[in-house]
């Protein structure tokens, strides 16, 4: 039997607003438990809820790049429920009328392209967090996520695979950074999925019944989630029974979806016009305000990196399709113009080392100052290319400028010729028997003695003045 | 001099001739409360505060505020900083807010000094007072009575003179009804007049604070401080707000008044009846017209309010579930079970009808039917009014259809007997229009109210209409025989 | 509505009804929601629902930190707590 697979997915990206969507408390992360809590947050008799303008802001923004309709009359609706982590009881989001209807994103798998269509996306809050097992026999509730604002994007059930559905968020996450909507942090929880699965006969054109996998936030484990699920589904219908309707969650550690406890039968939301909130309207004058300081989108960055600055297709397209990485290279271009030397290094030796540690660039000490700087002492032969390197590493392990490392170190290259003549003097002297060889004709030798040189230098004399120098002197 | 019965106006003459200063004026105030306990108006006293803020007005001489250094009541489902708040419900019974609410700092910015909190029917759901965790307030001219609600506490502390003024806030009536049956004089503005911010929410379209005073001249003077835009409610309305004192002497002469075909007068208690008629005549001797005027869908207001307020009050009512503040059952097996436990435990019957009714109607597969549909009538019920008002400046009802009743005599074995008492009251909150009452006479030794009903923000019409019927009659001078009344 | 019905709402609702009373309750609720039911008699096709009475549009926060944290007066409120959060009998997900 052959099946087919069907995947939506409800991506939900937090929002990079400093407020929260109904407060004026920080959004900041990892500050102390129940710190970031006001009135409102926690939930407290009599409070009232406010928008946050810029969380509007920035989910039309969104809606714009997707081609989507925005609803420029939106209202909040409350959604009521109880868990420990939902101070109100209720959560505030948008259903009749969300903020963003409709549009598409594609993606790109193994070189093809993909359309993926967008049926909606709102703004609503997030709960807070519960910590299960840190307090014997206690649930701790920490507030501070409490009220962030959220921005749900649901697509069509158009995904056809787990590669697929990784495609997609990589495809929303370069988005939704680019934007500048969201940090897209996802260790941070920054963006997250709800993964729908469901299995068909191939060629069905009824969908199976389908089970949702909760809050998974990474790439990595999307993709083993879903292909778990899609495993277990046709083991499933293989065996001839039916799948059941249920939310699952994915556990990394055993690689596995299961079923979860807490929702243990279908809720009934009672879904209702958020009474303490008008409709919020946005203009038409706002809508073009937005238009017109809509930022650049990769594409576009591209082709700008190559007129402007020469560089290659090649090392365009890498630089520009990372937000940090874009970022960076255009904060680095305010402090150097060797723009083919910066690229070079950002593909090469940064690339390098940031795969390594599995980080972005803005989560590494490198400062685009400190690298642009580097760059201009390698241009401008402080320092040799191999210093450079060994420059780097000190630089990512500590962050200092190059400036500081080179004199702390005393890395700095040698090109006062007198200096570089007495060095060469002393080797000359110090080797009579390679001396001969060399004049006797044997050209090869000429390496070592630059390696001499190098070597009483400490790798400080520029090799260019070694050579010019050395190639007198053995005449 | 005993300082009971006086109103606002006459205390401001008091402490600015120097014969009372204001500590003592709240010595006086928090003796009267004491002395009159049996009445159960009080939740909650703030003697101490109270105190030590009247010494701190008499020892500053500037007075520019005519509520400075005079004692208010505020109803116990406002927000105050420090003061125990309980919605006079077990469920927050030991809650202490770490914030007050906007009306209140309003009121106190402007000099007055908070004695206490007063009882009500819990979460302010009710209309006769019964339904307090604390006990039921007993209405000052007749012990047994009820001194109808929900703001009965603060009505009751009114009527007995303990203090000049007091806040409530009106869902359905519960600041015109109470008023009306303790004698005094209460008013509920536009919705958004005063700012919703720190008042325990029980149907956020509906509720709105407003003062209760002897006079509407004292009304007047309560929602001049009030009143206003807050940002931290933005359903509270971002226009000017007037000097309600400025034309409340105007004449009314030429004013027109509607009367509302629909509702059947007739049909109501005779004495009722006669007062009506007399306090009409009374408008027209200082040259009121009256115009019947029809509005087709007003008698769909209760069923209207009891889907609408309800499906509010469930979803509001949510938050109280034992985890962050209030009430949480003990012995309890899980998350679920403390929910369940903390809240049954935690509220009184009435509410969880009321959450029951409200989670009903907004239930999948009856939303459209009930509260959908509720929505919807309300709008026919608003457009009435609008159409109403292109012809009168006011409109006339009795407050309640009856007057205050004895403990346990209604709503026991069916509660829509006690909803149709608000028939009167409720559509004015539906359409977020402000609504007075007036004591205009007793019927049988009790009082009986009557309401005008204004435009969308004219509470100086009413305020002035209200004005200048108490000038030219005694009904808000009565005063019950609090020695002698059983 | 059914005795069924009363069970779904009170679980949605998280209340209980004691036994003896849940007789009553339940006759109070059918009184309520007849009384509810003669809104059927109106008219109301093409009439959009007014939720609130103000027709108006909201008004925006700026995106402004105004911090007003009071954690150790929340948690001080809370019917269990330790210094830092509020506590619930443990949750298995």
């Amino acid at each position: 039997m052959s099946w087919e697979t069907v995947i939506g997915l409800e991506t939900h990206v937090q929002l990079s607003t400093k407020t929260k969507l109904f407060s004026r408390a920080s959004t900041a992360f990892g500050a102390s438990p129940n710190t970031n809590v006001n009135l409102i947050d926690c939930g407290l008799p009599g409070v009232l809820p406010s928008v946050n303008k810029e969380a509007f802001y920035k989910a039309i923004r969104f809606g714009m790049a997707v081609n989507a309709t925005i609803n420029q009359t939106s209202i909040f609706d409350r959604k009521n429920y109880f868990y420990a982590d939902l101070p109100k009881g209720y959560q505030i989001t948008q259903m009749d009328l969300p903020i963003v209807l409709g549009g598409s994103i594609e993606i790109n798998l193994d070189g093809l392209t993909k359309t993926i269509n967008i049926t909606r996306a709102h703004l609503e809050e997030d709960a807070g967090k519960s910590i299960h097992d840190e307090f014997d026999g206690f649930s701790a509730i920490d507030l501070n996520r409490a009220g962030t604002p959220l921005l749900e994007i649901v697509s069509e059930p158009e995904i056809s695979s787990a590669k697929e559905a990784v495609a997609y968020m990589k495809a929303m996450h370069q988005l939704v950074t680019f934007l500048d909507v969201s940090d897209g942090n996802m260790a941070q929880g920054s963006l997250r999925c709800d993964a729908n699965v469901s299995i068909r006969k191939k060629g069905d054109q009824e969908l199976g019944t389908r089970t949702e996998i909760k809050n998974i936030n990474s790439f990595k484990f999307i993709e083993k989630a879903i292909n778990f699920e899609i495993k277990r589904q046709i083991k499933i219908l293989e065996n001839g029974e039916k799948v059941t309707q249920e939310t699952r969650l994915y556990d990394s550690s055993k690689d596995e979806t299961r079923p979860m406890r807490s929702k243990e039968f279908a809720n009934d939301y009672r879904y209702f016009p958020e009474p303490d909130l008008l409709p919020v309207v946005i203009s038409d004058e706002e809508i073009t305000k937005i238009r017109d300081e809509f930022p650049e989108l990769p594409k576009e960055k591209e082709i700008r990196y190559q007129k402007q600055f020469g560089l290659s297709a090649y090392d365009a397209q890498i630089i520009a399709s990372s937000k940090s990485m874009a970022d960076f290279f255009e904060a680095a271009l305010k402090k150097t113009k060797n723009y083919s030397l910066l690229s070079n290094w950002l593909i090469g030796e940064i690339s390098a080392y940031l795969n390594k540690n599995q980080i972005e660039i803005h989560e590494s000490k490198l400062s685009a100052d400190n690298v642009a700087m580097l760059i201009n002492r390698i241009d401008d032969q402080t320092i040799s290319g191999k210093i450079g390197k060994s420059i780097f590493e000190e630089m990512c392990e500590s962050g200092s400028s190059v400036d500081e490392i080179i004199k702390s170190q005393g890395l700095k290259q040698i090109s006062d010729d007198g200096a570089i003549e007495e060095i060469i003097l002393t080797v000359i002297n110090e080797n009579p028997d390679q001396v001969a060889a060399y004049l006797a004709g044997k050209d090869k030798l000429f390496g070592f003695f630059v390696g001499q040189v190098m070597k009483l230098t400490e790798g400080k004399a520029n090799p260019k003045t070694v050579n010019t120098i050395l190639k007198n002197k053995l005449k | 001099m005993s300082i009971q019965f006086k109103t606002i106006v006459e205390l401001r003459a008091m402490l600015d001739s120097k014969q009372i200063s204001a500590a003592e004026l709240m010595q006086e105030s928090l003796g009267l409360a004491k002395k009159h306990e049996e009445l159960n108006c009080f939740v909650t006293m703030n003697e101490e505060q109270a105190l030590k803020k009247a010494s701190a007005i008499d020892l500053n001489e500037k007075t520019t505020s005519n509520l400075s250094g005079i004692p208010l009541a505020q109803k116990d489902l406002f927000c105050t900083e420090g003061l125990r708040t309980t919605c006079s419900s077990k469920i927050l019974s030991n809650f202490i807010p770490p914030y007050t609410a906007t009306a209140v700092k309003n009121l106190e910015d402007a000099g007055s000094v908070t004695i206490g909190k007063t009882n009500m029917d819990e979460f302010a759901m009710g209309s006769s007072n019964e339904t307090s965790f604390f006990g039921s307030v007993h209405n000052p001219w007749k012990k047994e009575y009820v001194p109808g609600g929900s703001s009965g506490g603060s009505a009751a502390a009114v009527a007995a003179g303990i203090v000049p003024a007091a806040t409530g806030t009106d869902t359905g009536g519960s600041i015109r009804q109470p008023a009306a049956h303790c004698g005094i004089t209460g008013l509920k503005p536009t919705y958004g007049r005063v700012s919703r911010w720190g008042m325990i929410a029980f149907a956020s379209s509906l509720d709105q604070a407003g003062p209760l005073a002897r006079t509407s001249e004292d009304c007047a003077i309560l929602l001049n401080a009030m009143s206003g835009f807050d940002s931290k409610d933005t359903t509270s309305l971002n226009t000017e707000v007037p000097d309600f004192l400025e034309n409340i002497n105007n004449p009314i002469n030429g004013i027109r008044i509607g009367i509302i075909k629909e509702f059947n007068l007739a049909d109501l208690d005779s004495q009722v009846q006669e007062r009506f008629e007399e306090s009409k005549k009374t408008y027209e001797k200082l040259g009121a017209r009256f115009v019947e005027v029809s509005l087709p869908n007003i008698s769909a207001s209760v069923p209207t309010y009891y889907s609408i307020a309800p499906a509010e009050c469930s979803s509001n009512l949510s938050r109280f579930d034992g985890v962050r503040f209030g009430y949480r059952a003990e012995n309890t097996d899980d998350l679920n079970d403390l929910y369940i436990k903390s809240r049954s435990e935690g509220f009184g019957d009435e509410v969880k009808r009321r959450i029951l009714i409200g989670t009903y109607a907004l239930s999948a597969g009856y939303y459209d039917a009930y509260y959908k549909k509720a929505q919807q009538v309300r709008r026919l019920i608003k457009e009435d009014f609008e159409h109403a008002f292109e012809s009168v400046d006011l409109l006339m009802t009795p407050t309640s259809p009856n007057t205050a009743f004895k403990f346990g005599s209604k709503g026991t074995q069916n509660p829509v007997e006690l909803y149709l008492e608000d028939l009167f009251t409720i559509s004015s909150n539906l359409a977020g229009i402000p609504a007075i009452s007036i004591p205009h006479g007793l019927v049988n030794s009790l009082p009986a109210g009557l309401q005008l009903i204004g435009n969308f923000l004219r509470e100086d019409q009413l305020l002035n209409a209200a004005h200048i019927f108490q000038k030219n009659s005694d009904f808000h001078l009565l005063k019950p025989d609090l020695e002698g009344s059983q | 509505m059914d005795q069924e019905t009363v069970r779904t709402i009170c679980y949605l609702a998280r209340l209980d009804i004691d036994q003896s009373k849940s007789g009553k309750i339940q006759k109070d609720l059918e009184r309520i929601i007849d009384l509810i039911g003669e809104l059927q008699r109106i008219n109301t096709s093409d009439v959009e629902p007014l939720y609130s009475p103000l027709e108006m549009t909201s008004f925006m926060h700026e995106d402004i930190e105004s911090s007003d944290n009071k954690k150790e007066r929340f948690l001080e409120n809370a019917p269990a707590s330790n210094e830092n959060y509020f506590l619930v009998p443990r949750v298995v997900e």
